[in-house]
């Protein structure tokens, strides 16, 4: 029974680190330039389809292409920022929302029109390989995924904390005005926090293919997941999102072990609700002065 | 005459901010009283505390007799008291006389009757040329305008304006300032928030000037403008406008 | 010259007119199928649009009154044998009561937030009927019984009823805006979807209203659930509370105009004709064609016209009254 529990909480954590990359992309951009990234999840698909045609076609590791999604998809988000979010700036909530919702129902079906919706996996030689700790199973694959997410994340943090435009965009997710003073072009912060978010979820996508499978709407999945960690977490907040993204996929999990195979969603919506239930009004996403 | 607002030991933080500090001041029935302050003073979050925007941390405020700490926005309005916000906020896609109708609903639910009491209430102002423009189309004067006659519309017993005239050149202060002095003689209690001192001399007998949180003093326009901790206030604040300087 | 609002009531008669005979002229079932899918999500989309519309409370989870709707109406009549007709009705009050703590829920938050607090309810509640098989049948769904021509079991041999019966949901549901728009509770969800805090400034209580008008959108969603499991004699959680519908239902109400009372209709014209060309071109083979095409149409109308198409047209009218100003308002 206590190894049932472990084994549930081990294989949590490890995708929970892949939770964290998209979360931390969403809190990202949630803090710095105000939106609410609805596409999230499909450019950890885009991710998962570049390492997927990179491996099929010259044979190399999901691992590696790492490499390749992460450079990408920082250039996509850096045009995304350019061509469309910076056009509903100042708006109201509306076209905010609805123009990554659209982003995101564009990619989708388009990859659906290219792809088709058939699942595309990548065998790796790690791919079916495990560490047996006691009793305990874990796998390679998941572990790599998690190890490296956990390095991506610091290096995030790093970044924010030394560097003058990581603490530009720290001062811009507490404060827009204080960012105007210190003389930060606003719009080059904003499109470089684009660039890293969307490059975190494409390194959850490449990390996941040697274990999980590609699919047009593989992208709704991680970025349900991410709202509910950025809620619970705190928006615009890297720490807090990260911790909370470890929680839920422990949640998950305990959820598939204890409940049944499908019901891993319904307790991570559950947990949603009741902290939005538990929580004083408009403590997320409040603008109330 | 009967008190209209008593405020007694008002306290707000914000963090480690104590914006507003042990607060306590009376505004009697149909009379304007001035709340000035250098910037940053707790002005407007004295607003906010009194018409339940913010919960006070600890203090009461009674209006009319009656307790309405607690009581939210709407309740606190539909009680009596209106506000303008410093920086408008109009119903930017509704035209003017939309916006108006919105706050006369509150007293008459018939739209024929609510569209009359805001045609009152823009024309007092006078915006009636712009009725139909559409709110966001408006000069931030006129927004400013549009503010006061939604205010009025609803209307009010006391009547709390945040820096309406602030941005408005001499001509258009004096016809604000006559503005509030018609609102005044038809019985409304008033409380203004305003940087002029020339403007506040001309509406208000009585002011309290608050200073990082606290009262530092309360009188006739005349004392306050002679008292020494106001000055000194004023000055260490670097502040424009300050009181002994008059009429700028 | 006859006044704007004459002109109105002409162009309205016509309108009526014609939607009156349409499927008596109308012989292909493919296009009365059309014609009913339009009604369906005008309805629907003039639903979300008291909400969405004229409050600003974006919703992406009108699917659960949807579904609500469609299981209420369902569940009564093959266990207990009751009329869809009547059905339709408790649905319809089931989701309006479902309203009430799914608003004190998600209300707690706003903008983004509130909208994915709304795709989680709607999400949960699919989950919930694809779990308790024993309740409602599970993920297989279950076919409405068909009875052949039984009118007051909702059931009709021809597709021309259904199409009288969307419309009529569908006129209703015009009425209702129309007179919302006009009463004090319109001007208060507009006031709301403004500025929340300018609102309760002026005496509007902000939850109450918006319960209220959720509370009127939830029903009426409700209804077109029913409807719908009626028309095709099926339901299962994936039809019944499908994201599609949500999407749907805010969708077309943006690209007509949010906050109009044609809007939606307009939108949903506009969508599903493009939909049914597109359909008859490339036949059905490639899946994504049709919400690749709404995405496409949704972003263009964001960045260019986010007032929608009824919005662009009030411009345009604005634009050329003022050029003629010198005529007197009224003729
Ligand atoms: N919601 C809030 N959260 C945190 N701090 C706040 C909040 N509202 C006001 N403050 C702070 O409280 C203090 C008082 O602010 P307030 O707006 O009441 O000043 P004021 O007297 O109206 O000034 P001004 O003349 O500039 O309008 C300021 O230091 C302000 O930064
Ligand atoms: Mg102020």
């Amino acid at each position: 029974m206590l190894e049932i529990l472990a084994q549930a909480v081990i294989n949590g954590l490890l995708i929970g680190g892949i939770y964290a990359l998209v979360s931390i992309g969403v809190t990202l951009i949630f803090g710095v330039v105000k939106i609410v990234n609805f596409a999230q999840g499909e450019f950890v698909m885009i991710g998962m389809y570049i390492s997927f045609f990179l491996a099929t076609q010259f044979g190399i590791d999901p691992i590696v292409s790492l490499a390749v999604s992460m450079p990408v998809l920082f250039v996509i988000g850096v045009l995304i920022q350019h061509f469309l979010i910076r056009r509903v700036l100042g708006l109201n909530d509306l076209p905010q929302i609805f123009l990554t919702f659209a982003l995101s129902l564009l990619i989708v079906n388009l990859s659906l029109m290219l792809f088709t919706a058939n699942y595309r996996t990548v065998h790796t030689w790690y791919s079916d390989e495990a560490f047996r700790v006691g009793g305990l199973y874990i796998p390679v694959a998941k572990l790599v995924a998690f190890v490296l997410a956990m390095i991506l994340s610091g290096a995030l943090w790093i970044f924010l904390h030394t560097t003058d435009l990581g603490k530009a965009m720290r001062a811009a997710s507490q404060n827009r005005d204080v960012a105007q003073l210190m003389g930060i072009n606003p719009n080059r912060v904003f499109a470089v926090a684009l660039g890293i978010a969307l490059a975190l979820a494409g390194a959850a996508g490449s990390l996941l293919m040697p274990f999980y499978p590609a699919y047009p709407l593989v992208g709704q999945v991680f970025v349900l997941m991410a709202f509910v960690a950025v809620v619970l977490g705190t928006l615009g907040n890297v720490i807090g999102a990260l911790i909370a993204s470890l929680l839920m996929g422990v949640a998950e999990s305990l959820g598939i072990q204890f409940i049944g195979a499908d019901s891993g969603l319904i307790v991570v919506f559950m947990l949603l609700l009741i902290t939005l239930a538990l929580r004083p009004s408009g403590l997320a996403g409040g603008r109330r002065r | 005459m009967a008190d209209a607002l008593v405020i007694k030991n008002l306290n707000k933080r914000f963090g480690g901010l104590h914006a507003v500090q042990d607060v306590s001041f009376t505004v009697r029935e149909n009379e304007t009283l001035a709340l000035i302050g250098p910037n940053g003073a707790g002005k407007t979050t004295a607003f906010n505390l009194i018409t339940g925007f913010y919960r006070p941390d600890t203090g009461s405020v009674s209006a009319f007799g009656r307790e309405i700490v607690g009581l939210r926005p709407h309740d606190v309005c539909a009680f009596g008291l209106a506000r303008t916000f410093q920086v408008a906020k109009p119903f930017g896609g509704m035209t003017v006389l939309a916006n108006v109708m919105t706050g006369a609903f509150l007293r008459d639910r018939r739209p024929d009757a609510a569209r009359e009491k805001a045609r009152e209430a823009i024309d007092f102002v006078g915006l009636s040329a712009r009725e139909n423009a559409a709110a966001r189309d408006l000069t931030s004067i006129d927004q400013r305008r549009l503010e006061m006659a939604r205010a009025l519309a609803t209307q009010p017993r006391l009547l709390l304006l945040d820096e309406v005239m602030a941005g408005l050149n001499p001509a258009e202060i004096d016809q604000a300032v006559a503005l509030v002095g018609k609102l005044s003689s038809r019985g409304l209690t008033i409380v203004i928030v305003e940087h002029l001192m020339r403007a506040i001399m001309a509406v208000a007998k009585h002011i309290i000037v608050l200073d990082h949180g606290q009262k530092i003093a309360e009188g006739s326009p005349k004392d306050v403008v002679e008292n020494p901790e106001v000055i000194r206030a004023y000055l260490g604040s670097g502040y424009v406008h300050a009181p002994a300087g008059g009429t700028s | 010259m006859p006044n704007v609002g004459g002109w109105r009531f002409v162009v309205l008669g016509v309108v009526i007119a014609v939607m009156l005979v349409l499927p008596l002229v109308v012989k292909s079932s493919f296009a009365v199928d059309i014609l009913i899918r339009v009604l369906l999500f005008s309805f629907i989309g003039s639903a979300w649009n008291l909400m969405g519309g004229y409050a600003k409370q974006l919703s992406l989870g009108h699917a659960a009154f949807f579904g609500l709707g469609a299981y209420t109406s369902t569940l009564l009549q093959i266990d207990f044998g009751i009329s869809p007709w009547i059905g339709m009705v408790a649905g319809g009050f089931v989701a309006l009561l479902a309203s009430l703590p799914i608003g004190w829920l998600c209300f707690r938050l706003r903008g983004p937030y509130f909208t994915i607090a709304t795709i989680a309810t709607a999400q949960v509640l699919m989950l919930i009927f694809l779990k308790f098989r024993d309740f409602a049948w599970g993920a297989e769904g279950t076919t409405i019984p068909n009875l052949g021509h039984a009118p007051l079991m909702m059931q009709f041999e021809t597709k021309a009823p259904y199409y009288y019966i969307v419309l009529g949901l569908l006129t209703i549901a015009l009425l209702i805006t129309a007179r919302i728009e006009r009463s004090r509770i319109g001007y208060y969800c507009v006031a709301i979807g403004e500025d929340e805090d300018a609102a309760e400034a002026i005496g509007v209580d902000a939850p109450s209203v918006k319960r209220q008008i959720y509370m009127i959108s939830a029903f009426l969603t409700a209804l077109a659930g029913t409807f719908y499991t009626q028309y095709i004699y099926f339901i299962d959680p994936q039809t019944a509370f499908n994201f599609n519908i949500s999407i749907e239902a805010a969708l077309v109400s943006i690209v007509g105009g949010v906050g109009t009372l044609w809007g939606p209709v307009i939108g949903t014209v506009l969508l599903e004709t493009t939909s049914a060309l597109l359909q008859s071109w490339l036949g059905n083979s490639i899946g994504g064609v049709q919400l690749t095409v709404y995405a496409v149409i949704l972003m263009a109308v964001i960045l260019w016209r986010p007032t929608g198409i009824m919005g662009y047209l009030a411009e345009v009218y604005a634009r050329r009254r003022s050029k003629s100003l010198s005529l007197p308002a009224k003729a």
